[in-house]
Order: structure tokens, then sequence, then C-alpha cells
């Protein structure tokens, strides 16, 4: 008698966290009975939890799922505070922030499993693989105010003619220095008209010679020495990606200039300084000079506020002024259950009000033109990296070239480290291109 | 009376499947049915973004690609094939008589304190590998702990090495300290075996590959403790007593009793490490993402790299079956060894 209600009492337990589980992270106003089927397509689907558009429920109104990078607290409150204001103005949708870490895994994984967030962002450097494996909707006339997004920055989400997805915002490239460095030796500050020359003779002098001070801290990245590939005049390969274009004249000017700031002694890699990144390094004052993006901006104020520092636009090379551009847009999935409230949220973010309210921040630039003259006047600290955005390159490849990159950041490491030669580096990466631009399909 | 006993036997092996049910359900769904899954996609082209309903079917050419192909794919499998190959050469006998040296002195009947020192041994096996990571990526900066005592213990002769940015190999190292050098021998740099050159394959652990693997004995050396400890007190104190009558000193005691009287846990202890140290990927992602230079990329964060990096799944479950293949038989060999030796 009492095993047997003991044995009851397990089995109803062992039931109810059966159901439990099945019933997934629906909200607690769906109905138990979808969750039968729901439980189906959600074993079907990798563990995507709460990020599973659920369909609308009978109140009419539609739950939609934003997912982006989890970034710093500031950025992560400011979205939570646009996209509550954009619930109260919208009664009709009810959208929820989802801002995962390891953002490209779970983007991937939810896009493999067939139930993937209404709206997320897409990176430039991700979007052409997304786009040709068939995973966005293409937007095009779906997004306001087209011609209002600079040009450079809207070809960067746009396929075969189509524009995919607007841009949300963008960070380009600046030489960052440090104005105290700089009167202590002497020298006269940046501008844009600075050369090559200009950079390493201020680097050569900004050099302690106990080595303590580094003129520049340099890291062996394509997305650093892309820019100076692009001022020598030398390109990755050609107008159609059919051809591989980095073994030239020009780039082993540029791979050679770069690697000459280390080889001489006047830049150093961050964990030669005992620094992560960069940024770090020049927070700490171990280097005068640093190339990276609008991000360290927060950065410098929050670590090292002591730190004077300004902003100018990289050095021109021997070709021409480039620097490259880092932007991030609002996409829709292909085949998603919300399209037409997805992209009515997409283009309230990148409108001008919406994009307004996330630029104001300052962590970003606005990319539309008409938001420009603002955010100039809000943030003039900021003025060379958003005089970059005429000339920027985006931070863009085709699809499946990530292996041609690691395969150059290797090589670049190497050369960096004395134990390959420029030459060599720029015959690998020309080989290892090559094999993958020819697997183009 | 026959009858009721096959009715016995019946009923106890139903009851015995049903008590297995659910981990056996558990299992299929999450290890049998993944592994199943992984090899299927290993015979296609899927990116990892599309649904898998638009796959196409490549049949070998995933594993021709990465065993044969001569390309980067190659070079990338064998290149990690290497640095994981040094990474157990140089973890499981270090970790297996360390901690066997540990575990037989934690034993001794006379010490102190015995529960402290297990536990302060046993501690970094349950901290979040993680945590760590992060940990020793501090230490292991330039100006960070361990340069500083190391300095410290050789007067300031030691110079600071940067630790995790370091790609030489150790063996380059050693044979550039006695003057051979890339050209001394040019043969070996243009010889390739998997796309790899011979010199290469000869370089040994880089320096940053070393640190992980310092990190990584620390952390397991306190499991195999444990497992250790268990299989010395299993040793019965009256073949002690006879050795110490016999007058057998403490290393011969060492040698000739407590070693081969934990054999088949020695086995146990190296398999568990080789199966560990290939499969080797938590610190690489945290620490180095592949390292200076590739020269910490595992086979198995080149699976994650094949997958989620580059959008080649295919690529990526050819090459974690490959790595079972290659784990699965190293396994037997040893198995095979053990066995041998005890005939």
């Amino acid at each position: 008698m009492r095993n047997t209600r003991y044995f009851l009492l397990v089995v109803v337990i062992l039931l109810g966290l059966v159901l439990a589980a099945c019933g997934g992270a629906a909200p607690a106003a769906a109905p138990a009975a979808p969750a039968a089927p729901d439980a189906a397509t959600e074993a079907a689907a990798p563990a995507t939890g709460g990020e599973s558009a659920a369909p609308a429920d009978s109140a009419g109104k539609t739950e939609l799922v934003l997912m982006g990078w989890s970034s710093s607290p500031a950025e992560n409150e400011r979205l939570q505070k646009i996209v509550d204001g954009y619930n109260t103005a919208n009664p009709a949708a009810h959208v929820t922030l989802s801002q995962v870490p390891d953002y490209d895994t779970k983007l991937q994984v939810s896009l493999a499993g067939g139930s993937p967030p209404d709206v997320f962002y897409v990176d430039s450097f991700k979007f052409l693989d997304l786009a040709a494996a068939n995973a966005l909707d293409a937007g095009g006339d779906k997004i306001d105010s087209k011609d209002d997004f600079y040009p450079n920055l809207a070809a960067a989400f746009t396929k075969d003619g189509v524009m995919y997805c607007p841009p949300k915002d963008f960070s380009t490239l600046g030489l960052v220095y440090n104005t105290a460095l700089f009167d202590a030796a002497g020298i006269d500050y940046p501008t844009a008209a600075w050369t090559w020359d200009d950079l390493a003779a201020a680097a050569a002098k900004l050099t302690a010679a106990d080595k303590s001070v580094y003129g520049m801290s340099v890291t062996p990245d394509m997305a650093r020495w892309l820019a100076f590939l692009y001022q020598a005049g030398g390109s990755v390969y050609n107008a159609d990606a059919t051809q591989m274009t980095i073994n030239s004249p020009e780039a082993k000017k540029a791979l050679d200039f770069y690697v000459g700031l280390v080889k001489d002694g006047f830049a150093a890699q961050p964990a030669d300084l005992s620094a992560g990144w960069p940024g770090e390094a020049f927070g700490q004052q171990k280097a005068a000079m640093v190339v990276e993006g609008n991000w360290i901006m927060p950065y410098l104020k929050d670590q090292f506020p002591d730190v004077k520092f300004a902003v100018a636009e990289l050095p021109k090379g021997p070709a021409d002024a480039a620097t490259m551009s880092f932007t991030v847009c609002y996409a829709a999935p292909a085949g998603g259950k919300n399209l037409e409230e997805s992209w009515k949220l997409i283009n309230y973010l990148t409108g001008t009000e919406g994009m307004k309210a996330w630029t104001d921040l300052g962590l970003a630039m606005p990319t539309r033109k008409s938001l420009e003259a603002g955010w100039a006047a809000q943030y003039p600290e900021q003025a060379a990296f958003q005089a970059g955005a005429a000339y920027a390159y985006p931070w863009q490849f085709v699809a499946g070239f990530k292996e041609v990159l690691d395969a150059i950041n290797s090589g670049i490491q190497q050369a960096f480290a004395g134990s390959m030669s420029t030459d060599q580096v720029l015959k690998d990466a020309d080989t290892v291109g090559a094999e993958i631009l020819a697997k183009q399909k | 009376m026959a009858t009721g006993i096959k009715q016995q036997d019946r009923q106890d092996a139903v009851a015995g499947w049903l008590f297995m049910a659910p981990s056996l359900v558990i299992f299929a769904i999450f290890v049998i049915i993944p592994i199943i899954f992984a090899v299927v996609v290993s015979f296609t082209d899927w990116n990892g973004i599309s649904p898998l309903q638009s796959v196409g079917w490549v049949g070998l050419a995933n594993y021709q690609d990465v065993l044969l192909g001569g390309g980067i794919k190659q070079f990338d499998f064998f290149n990690a094939l290497k640095n994981t190959t040094y990474f157990a050469l140089g973890v499981v006998p270090a970790q297996t008589a360390l901690s066997l040296l540990l575990a037989v002195v934690i034993n001794q009947q006379r010490l102190r304190f015995k529960q402290f020192y297990r536990v302060s041994y046993y501690f970094p096996s349950i901290t979040s590998s993680i945590a760590i990571s992060l940990l020793f990526m501090l230490l292991y900066q330039k100006n960070g702990v361990i340069n500083q005592a190391l300095s410290a213990l050789t007067f300031g002769l030691w110079p600071p090495v940067v630790w995790l940015n370091d790609a030489r190999g150790l063996i380059h190292i050693m044979l550039g300290a006695i003057g051979i050098t890339v050209d001394t021998f040019p043969m070996l740099d243009a010889t390739k075996l998997g796309g790899v050159s011979l010199w290469s394959w000869l370089s040994g652990p880089s320096v940053a590959l070393l640190a992980i693997m310092i990190l990584n004995t620390w952390t397991t050396i306190g499991t195999m403790m444990l497992i250790y400890v268990a299989a010395l007190q299993d040793v019965p104190i009256s073949v002690y007593e006879a050795a110490q009558i016999d007058g057998a000193s403490a290393w011969q005691t060492f040698r000739k009793i407590t070693l081969p009287m934990v054999r088949p846990t020695t086995f146990f202890v190296v398999t568990l490490g080789l199966i560990g140290t290939f499969q080797v990927f938590d610190q690489i992602y945290v620490i180095s993402s592949g390292g200076p230079a590739k020269t910490t990329m595992t086979v198995a964060y080149l699976v994650y790299r094949a997958g989620f990096g580059n959008s080649q799944m295919g690529i990526g479950a050819a090459i974690a079956i490959i790595l079972f293949f290659i784990i699965f038989a190293l396994t037997l060999i040893q198995r095979r060894i053990t066995q041998g030796s005890e005939a």
C-alpha cells in the first residue's frame, strides 16, 4: 500500500519534470496544450531556449526577439532603453532583448536549428558568409530612406545589387596619440597630411632609450595592417574575387613598413608590453601612438581617465589615404515568421530617431548622413574618426575567406618574430588565397 | 518450480532495463545520436548556418581535403596534430609521474594534515578551467609573477619571456643553442609530410604551448593523484612489511613493489591522460585562440574553428571523426603494450 503510493508519487514528479522541460522557456502565459508540438520542434532545434520566436498569442501581440552581442554595460543599458521605448510606442509588438556573449556561435546555432531570432546583428565581416548561406532576408525596398546612408557603408551590406540590411552604426580606425608624450618630446601633433615617414620618425623620437615607452604598439592583425596595404595602393584580391593580388610590390612595401616598425624597435606588440591589446598599452602610457577605433574612447575614459590623448586621421600612404570601417547591420532571417514586424523594428532602430538615440552615447558613429553634423557637434574630439568615413574600406571579404586571413595573420606574426621573411608571408598568402578563391561557387 | 524461476529472471531483467532506461535514453540522446550526426555531417558540405535540409552530399571529399588535399586544410590539420602530439607527449608522462609521486607521499601513514594536502592538491581539478586559464594569463605576462619568480631564483639572469606570444619551438631553441638552425639541413625544410615541413615537425612544443602544458598538468594532477591514492590503499600492508623485513630501501620498495602493484591503475591514468590531452580545448579557447602563429592550435580547437569560424561544419566533423580514430588507436596500442608486458 505505502510502496504503491510512493511509486505513484515518484511517477507524478517525473512526469511533471518531463512536461516542464518539454514546455520549454515559453512565457508562463502560453497555454499548456501547444507544449506537445512545441516540444517536438524544440527537441529538433539545439537549445535555443527563449530565443525561438513564439507565435502571436490570443491578445494579437507579436513577440519579437532582438539578439545582439553583449558589450559594455552602458551600451547594453542604452539599447534596453531604446527597446523599452519602442515597446511602449508600439503595443502591437513586444520586443525582448537578448544580449549574448560568444555571439557568432549562438547565432549560427539558432540559424541552423531553424528558429532564429527575429532581428539580429550582422557584422560586415560575417555578412557575405550569411548571405551566401541564404540566411538573411533581403530587405531591399523594405528599408526606409536608403539614400541617407553613407554609400560605402550601404555597399558593405549589398549583394547582387540588393541591400540586405541597414547599417546601424560604424567605427573607423584612427591614430590615437598621447598628447603629453608628444609635448615632452617636442613633436608636432599628427595631422591628416602625415606620411609614413612622418609616422616612423615620430615613433623613433618617442621611443625611450630604456624602452620604457615605445613610439607605437601594433598587433600582427589583418584588421589593422589592411589599412596600410590600401594606403600603399595594394589589394588582397581583384574586383571580382577570382585572383589574389596580395603578392605585389605595393603589398611588400606596406608589410616591410609595418614589420619594420617592430624590427627597428620603435613599435612593440602588446604582449611585449604586458598588455592585452594596444589600447591597454596606450592607457598605461607604454606606447605613445596606437591605431585603434572609436571603441578606445570609452575604454580610456573608464580605465585610464588621466591619460591625455587625441585622435588624428591615419597617415597618408604612398598611394592614398585609407582606413578601415567596422560596421554592423540589423538583419532579419530569411523565411522568418514575423518579417513585417521585424522590419518595422529594424527601420525604427536604424531610422533617424532610433539611430540618434543609440549613437548619442558616443560609442559608435551614425551611418546616416543627416545625423553627421549633429554627432560631430556633440563629439568634436572624435572628428578624425568621422572624417575617415569618406575613404574607409569595409572590413569584409568574400565568403569562406577567413582561412586565408588566419594564414596571413600567422605569417605576419612570424614576420614580427623574425622567423619568416615578408616575401614568404606574401607568397604563402597568395597560395592559400588562390586555393580558397578557386573554390568560390 | 522451473517456470517460477524463469518468471523471476524475466521480472529481474525487465526491472533492470527499466532502471537503466533513463540513463540509457539520456546517453542515447546526448552521446550516441550526436556521434551518428557528426559522422553523417562529415560526409556533407554543410556550412553550419543553413538548415540541414539544404545540404549536399560530398562523400569522402572532406576527409580527402584534410588528409591528402595538399592545401591549407591539410596543413592546418597536420599542424594541429603535431601540436596535440607534443602536448600529449609532454603532459601525460609528467602528469602520471607527478601524481603517483604525490599519491605515494600523501599515502604515508605518519603524515599529519593528510586531509588538507589531499584537498589542496585536488582543488585545481575541481576549479573552473576558464577561471584558472584567465588567472594564468595574468601570471604568464611579461612582468607577471612567473617571470619575476624565475628571475629571483636565477639571481636576475633569467630574461623575461613573453610566454604566451612566443612561437619558437622548444626543440628548435635547443638545437639553436648548439648551432643547428633551419639552414643547416635545407632538406628538412623542403620535405613536407602532410603539408608541414620536416623541420617544423621537429619543432617541439612552442613556448606558448609549453605554458599551457604546465597549466594543464597542474590542473589534472589532483584527479590522477586521488585515483592513485585509492589504488595504493589496496596494496596490503603485509607486502610492505615483508619488504621491510627483507631489507629493501625506500627506492627499491617503490620500484619493485609499489609500481608493479599499481600497474592497472597506471594504464587507466595514462589512458585518461591521453584522451584528455588529445581533446584539450578550453585552455586554448580562453588563452590563445590557436596561439602565436598557430602553434597552440590543437585538433579539438581546429574543429571549433572550422565549424564556427570558417563555417565549414563538414570539415570540422571530419576532423573530429579522425581525432576519434586516433585516440581509439592509441588506446588500443597502449592496452596491448600493458597487457603484453604482464604476460
